[in-house]
């Protein structure tokens, strides 16, 4: 299991990295790894160029308060993510989903623009940018554009993101109402069989992800207050949202961890 | 594939606090680079996907899987290996601590296993049960089942 | 014969001498092994699970620069067969056909394993895809065809009956019936598999390195297979990180390496990744169990029949059928620590286009165990009865040893109720009920799982496919320390230390006196490596009887030079002296050094040198140990996942020799069966791929995922050397078991039962769901 060859091409600067994307389309970005690294080591990947944007990290790693968005830039690591005072101020539910990605070594390693770009469905922090309403910063060759989170994740694996633009920042508007956040793995640092976001505000909404190709964004008028009514609830949600062709025990699931996540919001 | 560039990289890595410049392939991970160009034998590779743990070293102080990480990534960090937490002579007290606690079989596990305690004990946090198995987590064993390496761990704490 | 007069080092908590180079990155694992010039190897595997090779062109890889050499079946014909046993052995390279996924076809030579993974990607194989067989039943039944044409699919069938079978089970009051399967599993060592081979250049014979339990047999098999003298090949086994049975097993892919070396004249080295280790290692377990049990009013059960299949897959590895030693082996332990006087069974094992099936720790245990504690569960469920109970009233009593089985099978004595109703103790199980109850109210669902269990050690006769006895030479240097060398294979049980405790004792000198070979076969005498929880007692024994010889020399020259009868002799703390006379001593190194440098000294007639070997073989043909397991676990009946949240073990193994690693070996054992239990599946699909080749997608068990375990000793003494029973399997053996018991019990109130392993979330789930709809 050894990488097939690949050239190296170290980013100093944004526009270098941007514009190696432009003149090498096989070219792929690594920040930290932990998702490309396996593909490559399979020969599933395989790139002509790696575009190392480590070298970067004192650019885009930074974790900004506004007073109204916080700002992430692409390469906080998720540990950070998990343990950054600022993070854990305006938006505990995110460094509290950080947490649950991989396990220590991973998440020293793995990054935010990372894990959003990967798009893994099972993954945890493509899903807190749709429930969170996030803002994704694009930058290519031709400038900069936002994304918004909704409209970013296509499916399996797939963004909206061009193959010559990188990632370079998410900006995460102040969260309204309270949150909570469950997941349920087969073991601690797994990727989520299920897993869910629940705000409680003016509205209600749940973000799913591990069940469908992309974190899946409900809103529910009304959210009953007996259990075994909202447990209704949720299932409808689910199905509404992606169908009734999932399996007996991913909806059981899913509205499992929709139900823990309304709880701990409390 | 085949004009791929695959030009070799002289790069200068630190390790257990010396520096080695070495020529490499893009694609040779720091786990390769670590123990076929540098010798370093200790950092064993139990999977090349992520998951044992079996490769973990230290990059400035901080647990990571060196099989998931080129070489050419690595220049301007410190890298630690097992190599560079055993002492001239004698054991380290986590060392020992296995050692007293029958905390390793095989032994193919252990240099991860040593390396990512080593990061939890540097922390200084005061430990569990449950936050020592926690921070093992990614560090598979499959002969122990892990009591006696729990064990050694939180003993090791309170040696320090 | 005299037993040491006082053993200070058996039973003794010494601390391993083995940890030192592995703590400090000294020690040599099989990849560690680098000689200049070596290459390395890349292997094309089958991506069908049956085809026919239409071509194989290696052209294009051939002129990759950096590859010296590309093998096919042509420049390996050789094949590893156990001839005359079965009508099937495998090539070492794919000849003509594929058989399954991950079947090694071609193999590239290379500088380096990145250049031969390049290389490896061009070669271009052309197949014209089969249909695989890979359902067991159909295949009983030839369907869809024949794996091998030349043999039925069946390629072992056996039947057995007790008298009176039929007129007992037809008479009982009771009787209920159920299929109980184990999934695909293996043993997934945390160093994969390897070989290096290279010519001697000193003596021009091969040197193998092999990352194996059994090095004789490895060179046994590589002589066979590839016609060379014996004599021509040293096997050696560098630090093995794990076998767990699987690398007791002679591979493909080590008489590739060699042909290769031999006809390259380099050093070369397969290591395998972990993609290759999930499909080429053999695989465990694979079994289906058709079970009908009879059982009266009282909860005591009179008969039990059961249709064993097992899935061997597609050729049989080299020694040991794993498809064979699921089901033969299982079948004579069915009745477990439980007095059943009947039994009747049926034992199928088919071929399939899967990988093949051998041996992962407790191969037949596991099984056997997971089938008799279900029995005695689902009788006590439908009696409505205590399942604590129905064990006690089962439960082979003390009078009845050695109690010979309804299979046959004969048992040392053991300690059945005292650890049945110590481990009970433990676990506190008369509070569990009350607390069980109050949870459910509150939605949380815990259950308790009781397994009591025997394990067969030390095996005698050579159905494990290792020879019975063990070897030990020992030899006394002029300075007085020891040499022992035995043919075992340890893969981290701790052997330098536990053989060393041993010989220590019986020749009275210091534990670090004592240096315990093993892995070589040129320094080893012919010996049966390590498996089959072989090692402590047969081993053991032959270093107890080899340790008591050299004692019996050292007193011959001691009494000599004390001018003393040898029976008068005692040795002790490096010194020999005459009982009762201390002052009348010598040095055990003076009586080493007589009998090497100053021999006019030896008594006449002696010969010069201290130096001994033994074999040992166990007066009986299995030693039993046993104990019981009892697991606590927490369903989450929303979500499906188990939790295994506390654990007591009792366990006799007879005399111990190192608590210690005894209880290492336990909770080893312990974090294994979790797997076993709710983890581990190897998945193939409707095609015959293998879908898990991760350890992403098989999930070993964590240190989050495995609890505290509480243990406890009984020593029951084997009539064995040193009264020692086997134990390294008995913890894998009963562990699954407890687990799913304690999830059935868990689900009760939702009539869950367990009649399958691993126990998925989506099956938790899909019990919840039937009681609710």
């Amino acid at each position: 299991m050894k990488p097939a060859p690949f050239g190296w091409i170290r980013a100093h600067s944004v526009a270098e990295a941007v514009a190696a994307l432009r003149e090498h389309p096989e070219a792929k970005v690594i920040a930290g790894g932990q998702s490309l690294v396996p593909l490559l080591n399979f020969r599933l990947s395989r790139p002509s160029h790696l575009v190392d944007i480590n070298p970067l990290e004192t650019s885009l790693n930074q974790v900004e308060w506004s007073g109204s968005a916080l700002t992430l830039g692409a390469l906080v690591r998720h540990q950070r993510l998990a343990e950054h005072p600022v993070v854990r101020e305006r938006v505990p539910v995110l460094s509290r989903a950080a947490s649950h990605i991989g396990h220590w070594a991973i998440r020293v390693r793995g990054t935010l623009g990372g894990s959003i770009s990967h798009a893994d469905p099972a993954a945890e922090l493509p899903a807190a940018m749709v429930a969170l309403n996030a803002v994704l910063v694009a930058q290519s060759a031709d400038g900069t554009r936002e994304i918004p989170a909704s409209e970013f994740f296509q499916g399996y694996y797939t963004t909206a993101l061009q193959a010559d633009e990188l990632l370079t920042a998410v900006r995460i508007p102040a969260p309204e109402g309270r949150w909570g956040f469950a997941e349920v793995a087969r073991r601690l640092g797994d990727f989520a069989l299920a897993g869910a976001f629940v705000q409680r505000g003016s509205r209600v909404a749940v973000t799913w992800f591990g069940v469908a190709g992309a974190p899946v964004r409900v809103e529910l008028t009304e959210v009953p207050a007996d259990a075994r009514e909202r447990e209704v609830a949720w299932r409808q949600a689910l199905t509404t949202a992606v169908g009734s062709d999932l399996e007996v025990a991913k909806v059981a699931q899913a509205v499992a961890v929709a139900e823990k996540a309304w709880s701990e919001a409390q | 594939m085949a004009e791929a560039s695959i030009q070799p990289l002289t790069v200068t890595l630190k390790v257990n606090g010396r520096d080695y410049t070495v020529t490499v392939e893009p694609r040779w991970t720091l786990a390769d680079v670590l123990r076929h160009q540098l010798g370093l034998t200790g950092t064993h590779v139990g999977c090349e996907q992520g998951v044992c743990g079996a490769c973990t070293v230290l990059v400035d102080g901080e647990p990571a899987r060196s099989c998931l990480m080129f070489a050419v990534q690595m220049e301007g960090h410190e890298i630690v290996t097992i190599e560079g937490l055993t002492p001239e002579a004698g054991l380290s007290p986590l060392q020992e601590a296995f050692h007293r606690h029958h905390a390793l079989q095989c032994g193919f596990c252990t240099p991860g296993m040593l390396v990512t305690a080593t990061a939890l004990l540097n922390q200084g946090k005061p430990l569990t049960e449950e936050t020592v198995r926690e921070a093992l987590s990614g560090n598979l064993c499959r002969c122990t089942g892990y009591q006696f390496i729990v064990d050694a761990v939180m003993d090791a704490q309170g040696g320090k | 014969m005299q037993q040491a007069m006082r053993p200070q080092m058996m039973g003794a908590r010494v601390s391993r001498v083995e940890d030192q180079r592995l703590l400090t990155a000294q020690a040599r694992f099989m990849d560690d092994i680098q000689v200049p010039g070596m290459l390395e190897i890349a292997f094309v595997r089958s991506p069908h699970a049956a085809a026919e090779i239409v071509s194989i062109d290696t052209s294009r890889a051939a002129q990759v620069p950096g590859v010296h050499k590309v093998m096919t079946f042509d420049d390996c014909p050789y094949w590893l067969w156990m001839r005359g046993v079965f009508k099937v052995g495998q090539p070492a390279l794919a000849h003509g056909e594929v058989y399954y996924v991950g079947q090694p076809v071609v193999a590239v030579v290379a500088e380096n394993r990145y250049i031969a993974e390049d290389a490896a990607e061009l070669v271009e194989v052309v197949y014209r895809p089969k249909e695989p067989v890979l359902d067991m039943r159909e295949a009983i039944a030839e369907r869809p065809r024949r794996v091998h044409p030349e043999a039925e699919n069946v390629f072992f069938h056996r039947e057995y009956q007790t008298p009176g079978f039929e007129e007992a089970f037809a008479q009982a009051p009771h009787h209920l019936s159920e299929t109980f399967s184990l999934s695909r599993q293996t043993a997934v060592t945390l160093e994969p598999r390897g070989t290096a081979a290279m010519v001697d250049p000193a003596t021009g014979r091969l040197t193998v390195y092999a990352s194996t339990q059994a090095p004789h047999r490895v060179r046994l098999d590589l002589a066979t297979f590839m016609d060379i003298p014996e004599t021509q090949i040293r096997v050696i086994t560098p630090e093995v990180g794990g076998g767990f049975g699987m690398k007791a097993a002679t591979y493909p892919e080590d008489v590739v390496v060699v042909q290769a070396a031999r006809t390259l004249r380099r050093p070369v080295k397969w290591i395998s990744d972990r993609m290759e280790s999930l499909l080429s290692d053999v695989h465990g377990r694979d079994d289906i169990h058709d079970v009908e049990v009879a059982f009266d009013d009282t909860g005591k059960i009179i008969a039990i029949r059961d249709h064993l299949m097992a899935d061997g897959g597609a050729f049989i590895p080299v020694p040991f059928s794993g498809a064979v030693g699921e089901t033969s082996l299982a079948a004579m332990v069915l009745t477990g620590p439980y007095d059943i006087p009947h039994l009747a069974y049926t034992i199928d094992c088919t071929f399939s286009n899967k990988t093949p099936l051998g041996a992962y720790r407790g191969v037949w245990g596991p099984v056997a165990s997971f089938i008799q504690e279900g029995i005695v569960d689902r009788v006590a469920r439908y009696l409505k009865m205590d399942p604590a109970e129905v064990r006690r009233r089962n439960m082979i009593r003390d009078e009845q040893f050695p109690y010979k089985n309804a299979a046959g099978m004969v048992y040392d004595r053991g300690s059945y109720l005292e650890s049945f109703e110590r481990a009970l103790d433990m676990i506190g199980y008369a509070d569990f009920r009350a607390r069980q109850k109050a949870l459910r109210q509150q939605g949380r669902y815990l259950g308790i799982g009781i397994s009591c269990f025997v394990e067969p050690s030390a095996m005698a006769s050579s159905e494990a496919g290792s020879v019975g006895y063990e070897s030990c030479s020992l030899r006394m240097e002029p300075s007085g320390r020891v040499i022992a060398a035995l043919g075992l294979g340890p893969t981290g049980q701790g052997h330098e230390t536990t053989m060393a405790q041993l010989i220590a004792d019986q020749i009275g000198v210091k534990l670090e006196d004592v240096i315990v070979l093993h892995g070589d076969t040129d320094s080893a005498p012919m010996g049966g490596g390590t498996g089959g929880s072989r090692s402590a007692t047969i081993g053991g024994g032959a270093a107890l009887v080899a340790g008591r010889q050299l004692r019996e020399k050292l007193a011959q020259v001691a009494a000599h030079l004390l001018e003393a009868a040898p029976e008068d002799i005692v040795l002790e703390d490096g010194k020999a002296w005459v009982s009762g006379v201390p002052e009348r001593s010598l040095a055990i190194r003076d009586i080493a050094r007589a009998a090497y440098l100053d021999v006019k000294r030896m008594p006449g007639g002696m010969p010069v040198g201290l130096e001994v070997t033994a074999r040992y073989l166990p007066p009986r043909p299995i030693t039993f140990s046993n104990g019981c397991h009892i697991a606590e676990v927490e369903v989450d009946i929303r979500t499906g996942v188990a939790r295994v949240t506390r654990y007591v073990v009792v366990n006799d193994c007879g005399r111990l020799i190192n608590p210690t690693i005894v209880e290492g070996q336990i909770l080893g054992g312990v974090a294994q069966g979790v797997g076993s239990a709710i983890l581990e599946r190897l998945h193939y699909d409707e095609n015959g791929q293998l879908t898990t080749t991760t350890l992403l997608d098989y999930l070993l068990p964590e240190a989050t995922d495995v609890p505290r375990v509480q243990m406890a000793h009984i020593e029951t003494p084997s009539e064995s050397e040193g009264g020692i029973k086997g134990m390294g399997e008995g913890s894998l053996i009963a562990s699954p078991a407890a687990i799913a018991g304690a999830i059935a019990d868990a689900l009760e109130p939702f009539g869950g039962l367990v009649d399958r392993l691993p126990v998925q979330p989506s099956d938790v789930l899909a019990m919840v769901g039937r009681a609710a709809s």
